[in-house]
């Protein structure tokens, strides 16, 4: 895919032709300096932008034939988010925001039920009925993982997930993020630049000049164009 | 997103901004409440005065000749209305203007061209309250006797109860006719609309002076339920087709004196609904802000899935709870006010007592109006919501 931002002669191309595939259940990086584009390349794959030029396939549906409404069924059935500032509604309590992606689909069959599992195995039982804001950022960003695995997506993006969290807190989030991949065979698509952090990967796509490259480890070992 | 859930969201991101709930919900109430306080005084006053011509002048129902004097006998006239149960009293009146010498201290004080009203004292305390306006002194005991009214009694340089005074009246044949009285009585009412700027005689005594035998000015009809007078007036006239009365209501009859007042009235409600329309800009801004202050909540939802509409309904049902709240408040506060102003017949700087009364109609159609404004005043930000993208949400704040 292609993303140019701006007009005429302010033109800049984001993203030039990247192409990469991504199986089920895989631990992906996406790395690359600041402004490289990784961060469009992760709208560009949650859908929260559109590309100039190029398609996106999740789950084999051609994601950028869809309309607005559909986009975001699409969003909130297939794709789940951590932000790097968790981005919790600081109105609701820790359940409630765990909830949200249910309420917004308009799931609630068992959905209490599977909240307070997922809220369990990121270890914040005691905290259901807090507020959002009165936890703390490692907290806050467990249940930023929680929200984004209640609706059982296809893929997690999450767009430098610790980059708001000191190093000790950055570990238990990137051991929980890799135990659920596991635990759930749920793929993760995480933008960091601390990727020697994460340890073994599936996959990481390194992001240069707005190309992708895809391999294994970090060095830049082969173009996908 | 469920309806319910949409409110829910729309009452938790609304509640938790207090100052700004806060803020909106004043902008709604003090719109309400110059509505009601406009109404309370202008309407107050204008009803007031309608009141006062009602009781002290024209009663609910006015009789009057084309001939200009009615020449039926006050007993026909009087126990043809007064057999009609709506009527609570029928009285003539007869009036003339005079002029009143009055010797105070050896000093010869004189005053022309005063308001002379001829009354039935029999039949005008059913029909009137002038009587009730009596400050000094009774109302009218007999034939040689008068009362005057507080303004002309000042003008006589304090003329007292038991005073005598000259009366000079010209009759219907350009004659002068001079008489003695003694003041019985002086009147005063609130606000002076009551007969503070006349003299009130016998009205036989007039009759004699004008030379008008058994003839009145008008006839005045008070009713027990003033929503019966066109009705009441419809059948008077249809019992007398051939003679020459002319009845009206108090609008009728007061038409020349209210219209004035009733323009005036649409104006200050006309400045009263701008004030509403203020109240719904306030709105808007307060809105704004929150919507502005929600950028990344709004971002966070539409990320997660949450369509534009169900962001514009969220936003929506704020403007409704602010309405709703607003609307609740406000009319309470408006309804506190009227209260206030009924019970304590509230009047400015010993003036008129206002006539407040509840206008229900009047008070349900302000709060649905400001509730509605109130939700017209959410629908630009609530738009404005729906076009913030999802990808704010991804950025860093």
């Amino acid at each position: 895919m292609t993303k140019i931002y701006g007009i005429g002669e302010n033109q800049v191309k984001a993203l030039d032709d990247a192409t990469f595939s991504i199986g089920q259940g895989e631990f992906v990086l996406i790395v690359g300096s600041s402004g490289s584009g990784k961060s469009t390349l992760l709208n560009m794959i949650g859908l929260l932008d559109r590309p100039t030029k190029g398609k996106v396939f999740i789950d084999g549906i051609d994601t950028t034939k869809l309309d607005d409404n559909k986009i975001s069924s699409f969003r909130n059935k297939k794709l789940g988010f951590i932000f790097q500032f968790s981005n919790l509604l600081t109105d609701l309590t820790v359940l409630e925001n765990v909830l949200l992606p249910r309420q917004i689909g308009g799931t609630n069959g068992s959905s209490e039920k599977d909240a307070r599992e997922l809220l369990k195995s990121v270890g914040l039982e005691s905290q259901l009925n807090k507020r959002a804001n009165k936890i703390s950022g490692g907290q806050a960003q467990r249940v930023a993982i929680a929200r984004g695995l209640i609706n059982h997506p296809s893929v997690v993006l999450a767009d430098e997930p610790t980059g708001n969290l000191d190093s000790v807190t950055s570990g238990i989030i990137i051991q929980l993020m890799k135990s659920m991949a596991k635990k759930l065979n749920q793929t993760f698509i995480i933008v960091t630049h601390e990727p020697e952090h994460f340890g073994d990967v599936d996959k990481i796509i390194t992001i240069k000049d707005g190309r992708a490259l895809e391999g294994n480890h970090l060095r830049e070992e082969e173009i996908i164009a | 997103m469920s309806m319910e859930y949409r409110l829910r969201l729309a009452k938790r991101m609304l509640f938790n901004k207090k100052g700004s709930l806060i803020g909106a919900v004043l902008a709604v109430t003090i719109g309400i409440l110059v509505i009601h306080v406009n109404f309370v005084i202008f309407q107050g006053l204008f009803d007031a005065i309608v009141r006062d011509i009602s009781n002290y002048r024209n009663g609910d129902i006015l009789v009057t000749d084309e001939a200009d004097y009615i020449d039926k006998s006050d007993l026909a006239l009087a126990n043809w209305f007064e057999r009609i149960p709506f009527v609570q009293g029928a009285t003539p009146r007869l009036s003339s203007s005079a002029e009143i010498n009055m010797t105070k201290n050896g000093k010869l004080i004189e005053e022309t061209r005063v308001p002379v009203v001829g009354v039935d004292p029999y039949r005008d305390v059913k029909a009137s309250t002038a009587h009730e306006t009596v400050a000094e002194g009774t109302y009218i005991l007999n034939r040689n006797s008068v009362v005057l009214g507080n303004n002309v009694a000042s003008d006589l340089g304090n003329a007292q109860v038991g005073e005598s005074l000259k009366m000079l009246i010209v009759d219907r044949y350009g004659e002068d006719q001079v008489r003695r009285f003694t003041v019985a009585g002086i009147v005063k009412s609130p606000g002076g609309q009551g007969l503070d700027y006349s003299v009130v005689m016998h009205i036989d005594t007039l009759r004699d002076m004008m030379a008008r035998e058994g003839e009145s000015g008008s006839f005045m009809v008070k009713l027990n339920d003033p929503t019966k007078a066109f009705e009441v007036k419809e059948f008077f006239l249809a019992a007398y087709p051939n003679d020459d009365f002319i009845a009206e209501t108090i609008e009728e009859s007061a038409e020349e004196q209210l219209a004035g007042f009733r323009s005036g009235i649409a104006m200050i409600n006309l400045i009263g609904y701008f004030g509403m329309m203020s109240s719904a800009f306030a709105i808007v801004t307060i809105q704004m802000m929150l919507v502005n202050g929600k950028t990344r909540e709004i971002g966070v939802m539409r990320s997660i899935g949450a369509k534009r509409k169900d962001i514009l309904i969220i936003f929506i049902f704020q403007g409704m709870i602010i309405g709703a709240i607003g609307a609740g408040v406000g009319t309470a506060a408006g309804l506190g006010y009227t209260i206030y102003a009924k019970e304590t017949k509230m009047s400015f700087m010993n003036s008129i007592p206002l006539e407040v009364n509840y206008n229900w109609e009047k008070i349900i159609q302000t709060a649905l109006l400001s509730f509605t404004l109130a939700i017209i005043a959410s629908l630009y930000p609530s738009y404005r919501a729906t076009k913030l993208l999802p990808v704010e949400a991804m950025r860093t704040v």
